[in-house]
């Protein structure tokens, strides 16, 4: 009888004997591989988008896998809430201020998840929130040297890691503008409620309220001339009045200065003028009361001229200013309708004309 | 008129021949259930049919997991790199060896090899009367006969499917070492790490049921010979015939199940 024949109970017993050996310690190798005994501890962390992450990826640590994904989740603010755990060996990698860096090959090779360790003493403890690196809370670690990221080490990636802040400055710088233009549109159409917006209801209310204090402005200055106008013809009267008065004393003075004149006419105790002045002083308390009279007209005087001589600079400052303000209105004016940005412009005057001389000049061209 | 008369008529023989069919595997499995209370009726069978179907197919089995395993692991470690994707090269073995061309080719080599040889006897059985003869000292054809061949191949198919990754993922690293020398620690945690138990029971689902379509296919083809010895042939080129279709087709359908 042939030996596999007379033997084969035992050849088909070992057989499959060693099948179901080779089949355990398959089993066994992969639960030793794959740490169902082991202990692993769970963090969270959270993504802006799953894309490059699933389930059962890899967290490395320059180049050692150190923990996998666990599960993702969508949350109520459109986040991707993952759970992810690190392997109990590697469980003192994990402290304070450590972040995961999610890179995306440039040419299209998939992803990896990157750990970084922070610089904290404390490990961090089972279930902490670990930022990513393109989180707010990543960037602010990554800015205060808070965590080590060790220099990336392949050319496309250095490159790109120059190229992107460019590109996500260049972006914000888009954005921004086209808010901008957005805003600036919105407030030219009157629709803005914001700065720009109040500033150019301002600005239109202004020149819409510019003919009005043009209009004012005339009136104060139509007033302080008219003004001005009546002081000056007082004070002219007066010093026409002072002239005639310097007149009679001068005379009176020369009169006084005659040997065989007035004075020894007015000192003779016989004369008429001894007489007329032996009055018990009535004509001299006469003559005092008319200097005091005209001394008070003197100082009368003497008060309007330095009034009017303090007005003056004021008078002169206003109408600088005015003039400044009107040159300032015309600037904006102009700027106003030279701007491109405003859609429709200035609405044009339309000047009625007379119909005669319209219809006369037509005729006769 | 004719070609309906005809259509209907092959539609009324194929809706017959399925039910029948599914009526013979009903029967296996039945006596399937029954055939380890009695087992001293089929027992020797069984180990002769594991012996011829399991056994003297490892060497060719072992062969091909080796030569797959080896192309993988050369192509892999030679193209793979040069995308910066080395770590795929386990991921894609454990895919081809132990969820695909494990089962699938195992199944092709115990159907050419044993689908055949099953048909073959069974129907030179039944022209030569024995299964009459079976049948009139009391022995039920199916318990006897089929059952044991049944529960055969499929512990076959299971047991060579086990091997074939064996062979397939650890062979192929002695092969490997000439091309591209790799440390066997650094190889096995690699691949330990990637393989999940999800795989290797992904290959012996699928193995199972290759292994019930070639057992029952044959089985059934070789009772389906009636009287000529000319219909013996026919019978082992229609067991391989269907079943290579029907595995294909369950391989599409327990995969679409796996993946979905």
């Amino acid at each position: 009888m042939k030996f596999k024949i007379k033997f084969a109970d035992q050849i088909v017993g070992l057989f499959i004997i060693v099948a179901l050996a080779f089949f355990a310690v398959i089993v066994v190798l992969i639960g030793a591989n794959q740490r169902w005994f082991a202990k692993d501890y769970r963090f969270v962390t959270s993504f802006p988008s799953a894309a490059g992450v699933a389930p059962g990826t890899s967290i490395l640590m320059k180049g050692f896998t150190i923990g996998k994904i666990d599960k993702l989740r969508l949350n109520a603010d459109n986040a991707v809430d993952a759970d992810f755990h690190i392997y109990d060996t590697y469980y003192d990698k994990v402290r304070e201020y450590s972040i995961l860096e999610l890179t995306v090959s440039p040419i299209g090779l998939g992803s990896q998840l990157l750990f970084h360790p922070g610089t904290g003493e404390a490990r961090l403890e089972e279930g902490a929130f670990v930022p990513t690196a393109d989180s707010i809370q990543g960037q602010s670690l990554i800015d205060q040297e808070l965590v080590l990221i060790p220099p990336k080490d392949d050319t496309i990636t250095r490159l790109l890691a120059n190229v992107n802040p460019l590109l996500e400055n260049t972006n914000k710088t888009i954005v921004t503008v086209n808010r901008t233009l957005t805003e600036v549109n919105r407030a030219l159409a009157g629709q803005s409620s914001g700065p720009l917006g109040d500033i150019v209801g301002d600005v239109s209310v202004a020149a819409a309220a510019l003919p009005g204090a043009m209009a004012g402005v005339g009136g104060i200055v139509g007033d302080v001339e008219s003004r001005v106008a009546i002081l000056l013809d007082q004070a002219g009267s007066l010093l026409a009045e002072l002239e005639t008065i310097a007149g009679n004393l001068a005379a009176t003075t020369e009169a006084v200065r005659d040997p065989t004149g007035l004075v020894t006419t007015l000192l003779d105790p016989s004369g008429s003028i001894k007489t007329f002045l032996d009055d018990d002083d009535a004509l001299y308390k006469k003559v005092m009361s008319i200097v005091g009279e005209a001394d008070k007209a003197v100082r009368s005087l003497q008060g309007i001229i330095t009034g009017l001589n303090g007005e003056m600079p004021k008078i002169a400052g206003l109408l600088n200013e005015t003039k400044a303000a009107i040159k300032q209105a015309q600037d904006v004016l102009e700027g106003v309708k030279n701007n491109p940005l405003i859609r429709g412009g200035v609405t044009e005057r339309v000047e009625q004309e007379s119909l005669y001389s319209a219809m006369r000049e037509g005729s006769f061209e | 008129m004719a070609i309906i008369s005809a259509l209907g008529r092959a539609a009324r023989t194929k809706a017959s021949g399925l039910l029948y069919g599914l009526g013979f595997f009903y029967n296996v499995l039945k006596e399937t259930g029954r055939f380890f209370r009695r087992a001293q009726v089929g027992y020797k069978v069984l180990i002769m049919q594991i012996l011829f179907t399991g056994y003297e197919a490892l060497a060719i089995n072992a062969i091909m997991a080796i030569a797959i395993g080896a192309a993988i692991n050369v192509i892999g470690s030679s193209l793979l790199p040069q995308f910066g994707q080395s770590q795929l090269m386990y991921s894609i073995l454990i895919i081809v060896i132990t969820r695909e061309l494990g089962p699938l080719l195992t199944a092709f080599v115990i159907t050419a090899r044993s689908g055949t040889a099953i048909a073959t006897q069974l129907g030179t059985m039944v022209v030569n009367h024995e299964i009459e003869a079976y049948m009139a000292v009391g022995l039920n054809p199916i318990s006897y006969l089929v059952v044991p061949r049944f529960i055969g191949v499929v512990v076959s198919m299971l047991v060579l499917t086990v091997y074939f990754n064996i062979f397939g993922l650890l062979g192929s690293f002695i092969v490997v070492q000439v091309v591209n020398p790799t440390p066997i620690g650094e190889y096995l945690g690699a691949l330990m790490s990637t393989l999940t138990v999800a795989d290797v029971l992904s290959g012996l689902t699928k193995a199972l049921v290759f292994g019930v379509i070639v057992s029952v296919v044959s089985t059934y083809q070789g009772f389906a010979v009636n009287r000529a010895s000319t219909e013996i042939p026919v019978a082992g080129i229609k067991a391989v015939g269907s079943s290579f279709i029907l595995i294909i087709l369950a391989d599409v359908i327990v995969t679409l199940v796996q993946y979905a």
